[in-house]
């Protein structure tokens, strides 16, 4: 390896070039590099972020008071379920996908996916789903109105009688989304099971690849099903069929279960990967190995197994026979057990280490116990005399929002923090960092806990309007919602600011073990290139004084000198 | 400098296949989800068959059955014929398989033209035009395909790095077949009840 | 555990330490568990404190292992934190297999103990009869089966978008549920057009309605007053209206009542949705599609949603 006078990789420009000016127009180009895909996913679905919180600001802004006194109950429903809609397929998805695009192929040292052009249209039907939903707002009878779980017959009524209406973009929206999901969910799994360093066994994989790859296996076996459902959907609205209908001899219970037979697993598509980053997160900054590897890791399938078999306790007083609850409730309550595992295993990882409270691991802290929480409301909603009474109402909301906000939103700000350095070259700014956190978790707990005695009250969801003696927890909840609307200004300024002009990033800015810190920051095009490392040991020696890869101090130069 | 560092970049082309069998048992969840539902339609539909309907005529749906079924042999030896380096054994054989798809879809729209009820005759006629259509749509699929492999084995150097392409579009066929077979025995054989 | 050598001889200061964190947490279960029944409203059926248990039980369970792990958290906040610049590794503890199948165990006991006894609750509810299908447009009263230890009913609840209808065994109707106390009730869930769910909060007790379906549906009023009956099953445009109040009253109040209904002549009855849609076409008609509400049922007691609800 003689040195040469130009680094030759900037001959493969345009790519992120340690050290060559940054090339912006490769962002909105169909580059089929996976870490140029990873930031496009991230930046547009923090856009959608933006979009769904704007849209969640309205909704709050409607129940401060108790009348429908801001928008047209009509447009509340309209504005709920693009709330929904949005956050999930235009903010959440994307965004797992971003840091799968960014992380699985730096982390096993593989060049890129599997499939780089089949990962480029993925990322580019987003864009194209997101017009169509958002194209739906100017529809002459407004966006769709049914919730996004756009349970029939609601959601086939059809008022105006137009062929195109709100529901028809939505569904077909939904179904790109999917089809979107379905070739990412097609290149993860590929890339995660053929292209693995050498020497790096299952048990040496980092525990993010672990979650992504549960994770995308569900999405393999759901949203199938899904599909078949939303097609069905859609013939009975726009073909006339009856499948759901029930004058026609249909049966609206049945979308139900094609409904949460994939989106029950989905949240769980959500959670994986906010294990995974908890998991690299917690052992960087607490400078210990992660407590039990192969319990966390085997675990992961645990939850992928069990989460296909419990999609009824959504369904426990839609008229599910009694047998039926009494199943799902006992497989329901068996998931807190490998998610138990998990999460023991990070507070014993905590435990004794040397903390360092940066901004990541702050938000990872907070989300743990929020994680924690939202688990045990989760449990008591498994049991079925408690479901009866709270299903569908605001705890079932607040539940929900403790899991995806207060505690995967606030995961994947804390992997944003942490790999911002790695894949901009650039360190973010603590102050800025610390100061998002603190508005978020304050804001994000003021909105979502009082809620719950709401629902404890009988405060049904998806209301425009509410007796007043529920106003106290609405008055409360929007407030901190205003909060989390603030809290949004610092996180923009720092991500802004540190790309634009923030001080360069060494390659392993936080002293972390894995194989995406022994590249340059940025990594060139394909990551290793042919230089791939030999994984000896298992992830996460922090303190074991083992080296992770053979000749790890060549890595290490070799980023610096890059 | 004495470093063993192997290559990295395992060569693409090796991954093709396992995306599509991927996508193909990913594929198969949704017909699942189908017949799931035909099934449960038919054991729970207060009325089941659409007023005036007897029932589905069985010979003609069963003489197609046997035409796709066998065509996927055929398919299994073209793709023998390919191995062997026989091109043309190949070519020929290949195109008997399309020309039987060809006939399935042929004896699918002679069916759907001759039957009395329609898309929106209740659940019944629902499902039975959804599942049919679904799958003929795979067909076709499928046949376009073939098409495509043939094209290219007149490609000079088609063949340099292996015959994924020809591997993947026979096993998508047989995949098309089972399907079939699953939904032959759900809508005709199963309607004595 | 905070020292290395405490496999060796006990360390008395740490034993003592988690003995007293365990006591407190448990003194801090106990008591969310107690104000946790402040949480709802008021028992106003037979199914409620049942449920209310239930919950006091899982409250206590969640709130030990809450406040438990987050004060381990909360602990290596304050006593694990690296000073400022010191690079060093903590302890390289990998893993302990005693420990990982203590935190197998242990949880799995609790959720089946928890799953076991909401098993009993549920049986003691009883709420729900059988779903038998019907073709919309037929009669739905030649269907359902009727519970056979119910002493009131079968009363038909027709929900619609966006009213509710009663209809008593005798034929009077109402918009206001009047039901007598401590007596089982049996309904028959119907409805035309959506689905609803008929809710009531002070009952602990909540029934989606299936178009196409009739669902048998009983249950037991325990406490007079009027409570809230709340439609939980979004149902379109004014669903957030689409709430009536159930009337508990002694057996002679309810006998008067059905008695002085019987002879009022039918009139239309609550319909939230039809006024604020009337309203919105005054308005311009503006805000995005609905379908239209269906007419105000014609009943014999119209109601009064003026009169506040208890809970
Ligand atoms: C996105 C992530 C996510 C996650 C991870 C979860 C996790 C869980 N959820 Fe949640 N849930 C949602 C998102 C999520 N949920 C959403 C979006 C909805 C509503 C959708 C809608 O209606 O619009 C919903 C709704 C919902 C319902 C339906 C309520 C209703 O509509 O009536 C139920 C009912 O069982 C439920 C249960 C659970 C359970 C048991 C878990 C478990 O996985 C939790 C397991 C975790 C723990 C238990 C904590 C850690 C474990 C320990 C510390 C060990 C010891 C614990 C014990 C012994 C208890 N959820
Ligand atoms: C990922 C999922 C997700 C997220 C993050 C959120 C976040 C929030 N949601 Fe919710 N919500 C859902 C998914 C989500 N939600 C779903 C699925 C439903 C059910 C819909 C249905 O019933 O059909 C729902 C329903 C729902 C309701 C119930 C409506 C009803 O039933 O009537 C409410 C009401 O309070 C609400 C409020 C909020 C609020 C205040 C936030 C806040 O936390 C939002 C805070 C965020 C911001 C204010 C934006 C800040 C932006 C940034 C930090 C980005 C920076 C940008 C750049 C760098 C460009 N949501
Ligand atoms: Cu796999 Cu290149
Ligand atoms: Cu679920």
């Amino acid at each position: 390896m003689t040195s040469t006078k130009f680094d030759p990789r900037i001959l493969k420009a345009p790519h992120p070039v340690p050290g060559a000016p940054d090339n912006w127009k490769r962002f909105f180009s169909f580059n089929t590099d996976a870490k140029v895909i990873g930031i496009q996913y991230i930046a547009t679905s923090l856009l959608f972020l933006l979009v769904g919180g704007l849209l969640a600001m309205i909704v709050r802004g409607e129940l401060i008071t108790p009348p429908a006194d801001l928008v047209d109950p009509t447009v509340y429903n309209g504005l709920y379920t693009m709330h929904g809609t949005v956050m999930l397929f235009l903010f959440l998805f994307p965004v797992l996908n971003g840091l799968n695009n960014l992380l699985i192929p730096t982390m096993i040292g593989a060049p890129d996916m599997a499939f780089p052009r089949l990962n480029a249209a993925a990322f580019w039907l987003v864009p194209v789903f997101a017009v169509l939903l958002m194209g739906s707002f100017f529809l002459p009878g407004g966006p769709a109105q049914a919730g996004w779980w756009s349970y029939p017959p609601i959601s086939i009524q059809n008022p105006m009688g137009l062929f195109f209406n709100g529901e028809q973009l939505w569904l077909l929206a939904v179904a790109l989304s999917g089809i979107s999901s379905i070739f990412g969910a097609i290149n993860f799994v590929t890339t995660i099971v053929r292209m693995r360093a050498p020497g790096m066994g299952f048990f040496k994989m980092p525990l993010y690849c672990w979650t992504a790859w549960g994770a995308q296996i569900i999405q393999l076996i759901g949203l199938p099903a899904l599909t078949g459902g939303a097609i069905m959907l859609l013939f009975d609205l726009s073909f006339g069929t009856s499948f759901f209908r029930p004058e026609g001899g249909g049966d609206p219970v049945l979308y139900q279960h094609f409904f949460w037979f994939y989106s029950h697993p989905a949240v769980y598509v959500m959670v994986l990967p906010v294990f995974g980053i908890f998991s690299e997160v917690f052992t960087c900054y607490a400078r210990k190995p992660l407590f039990g590897y192969k319990f966390v890791a085997l675990a992961s399938f645990g939850i992928v197994f069990l989460s296909l078999i419990v999609w009824v306790h959504h369904m426990f007083y839609t008229g599910t026979p009694n047998w039926m609850r009494i199943l799902f409730m006992f497989t329901t309550m068996t998931i807190a057990v490998p998610t138990g595992v998990k999460v023991f295993a990070w507070v014993a990882t905590l435990w004794g280490g040397k903390l360092r409270l940066t901004t990541p691991m702050l938000f990872c802290l907070g989300g743990l116990i929020n994680f924690i929480f939202a688990g045990i409301t989760g449990v008591m909603l498994g049991t079925v005399p408690i479901d009866i009474h709270v299903g569908n109402t605001y705890f079932v909301v607040a539940h929900f929002h403790y899991v995806i906000f207060n505690a995967i939103v606030l995961g994947v700000f804390a992997a944003v923090y942490h790999w911002f350095p790695k894949f901009t070259g650039h360190m973010y700014y603590e102050g800025l960092g610390k100061l998002h956190f603190a508005l978020t978790f304050i804001g994000c707990t003021l909105n979502w806990l009082p809620l719950h005695w709401a629902g404890l009250l009988g405060m049904p969801r998806r209301v425009a309007s509410y007796d007043p003696e529920f106003a106290i927890w609405n008055v409360i909840a929007s407030i901190g919602a205003f909060m989390l609307g603030v809290a949004a200004i610092p996180f923009i300024l720092n991500m802004v600011s540190s790309w634009a002009r923030g001080p360069q990033s060494p390659p392993n800015p936080w002293g972390a073990i894995g194989l995406e810190w022994l590249l340059p920051s940025p990594p060139p095009a394909e990551n290793f290139e042919d230089d791939v490392p030999t994984v000896i040991n298992n992830p996460y020696g922090y303190g074991l004084g083992e080296p992770q890869v053979a000749d790890e101090e060549y890595y290490i130069r070799r980023a610096q000198e890059a | 400098m004495q470093l063993n560092h192997t290559p990295g970049h395992i060569k693409h082309s090796g991954h093709n296949l396992t995306g599509f069998v991927i996508f193909l048992c990913s594929e198969s969840i949704i017909f699942l989800a189908f017949f799931a539902g035909f099934t449960l339609f038919k054991l729970t539909s207060p009325e089941w068959l659409p007023p005036g309907v007897e029932g589905l005529e069985v010979r003609m749906p069963l003489i197609n059955t046997v035409v796709l079924v066998s065509s996927s042999f055929v398919a299994y030896f073209a793709e023998r014929y390919l191995h062997k380096g026989n091109l043309w054994g190949f070519r020929i054989v290949w195109f008997i398989t399309m020309l039987m798809g060809a006939y399935f879809v042929y004896g699918q729209y002679v069916e759907w033209s001759s039957l009395e009820f329609g898309l929106g005759s209740g659940v019944f006629g629902g499902t039975f035009y959804l599942l049919t259509g679904f799958h003929g749509l795979h067909v076709i699929t499928g046949i376009g395909l073939m098409g495509l492999m043939l094209y290219h084995s007149f490609r000079p150097g088609n063949y340099e790095k292996g015959d994924m392409g020809v591997t993947a579009v026979s096993l998508f066929w047989h995949f098309v077949d089972v399907i079939w077979i699953i939904l032959f025995v759900l809508i005709y054989v199963w309607q004595r009840y | 555990m905070t020292t290395t050598t405490n496999n060796k001889s006990p360390n008395v200061g740490a034993i003592v330490i988690i003995a007293v964190a365990v006591a407190l947490n448990l003194v801090l279960a106990v008591l969310m568990a107690r104000w946790s029944y402040s949480w709802f409203p008021p028992q106003a059926s037979s199914a409620a404190p049942y449920v209310d248990d239930l919950f006091a039980l899982e409250t206590g369970i969640g709130s030990f292992l809450w406040f438990g792990l987050t004060g381990v958290i909360g602990w290596t906040l304050l006593f694990n934190r690296a000073p400022k610049y010191d690079e060093s590794y903590g302890e390289p503890i990998e893993g302990n297999n005693r420990l990982e199948i203590t935190w197998t165990v242990i949880p799995t006991v609790i959720v089946f103990a928890i799953a076991i006894y909401s098993m009993q609750v549920n049986d003691k509810l009883d709420a729900l009869g059988p779903k038998q299908k019907y073709a919309l447009g037929t009669d739905p009263a030649t269907v359902a089966a009727v519970d056979p230890r119910a002493t009131v009913g079968p009363i038909d609840v027709i929900a619609r978008q966006w009213s509710w209808e009663f209809i008593y065994p005798d034929g009077v109707r109402s918009s206001e549920l009047h039901l007598p106390i401590n007596q089982r009730v049996n309904f028959r869930l119907i409805s035309e057009d959506v689905n609803h769910s008929f809710y009531v909060p002070a009952f602990r007790l909540k029934q989606d309605i299936i178009p196409g379906s009739v669902i048998s549906y009983s249950l037991t009023p325990t406490r007079e007053g009027r409570f809230r009956l709340r439609d939980a099953m979004f149902s379109g445009a004014y669903f957030s209206q689409n709430q009536t109040d159930v009337i508990v009253e002694s057996d002679e109040a309810y006998s008067s009542w059905l008695k002085a209904t019987a002879k009022q002549p039918l009139q239309p009855g609550l319909s939230p949705g039809s006024d604020l849609y009337a309203k919105r076409l005054a308005n311009g008609d503006k805000g995005w599609a609905t379908v239209p509400p269906a007419p105000a049922p014609l009943v014999n007691d119209p109601g009064d949603a003026s009169i506040p609800h208890d809970a």
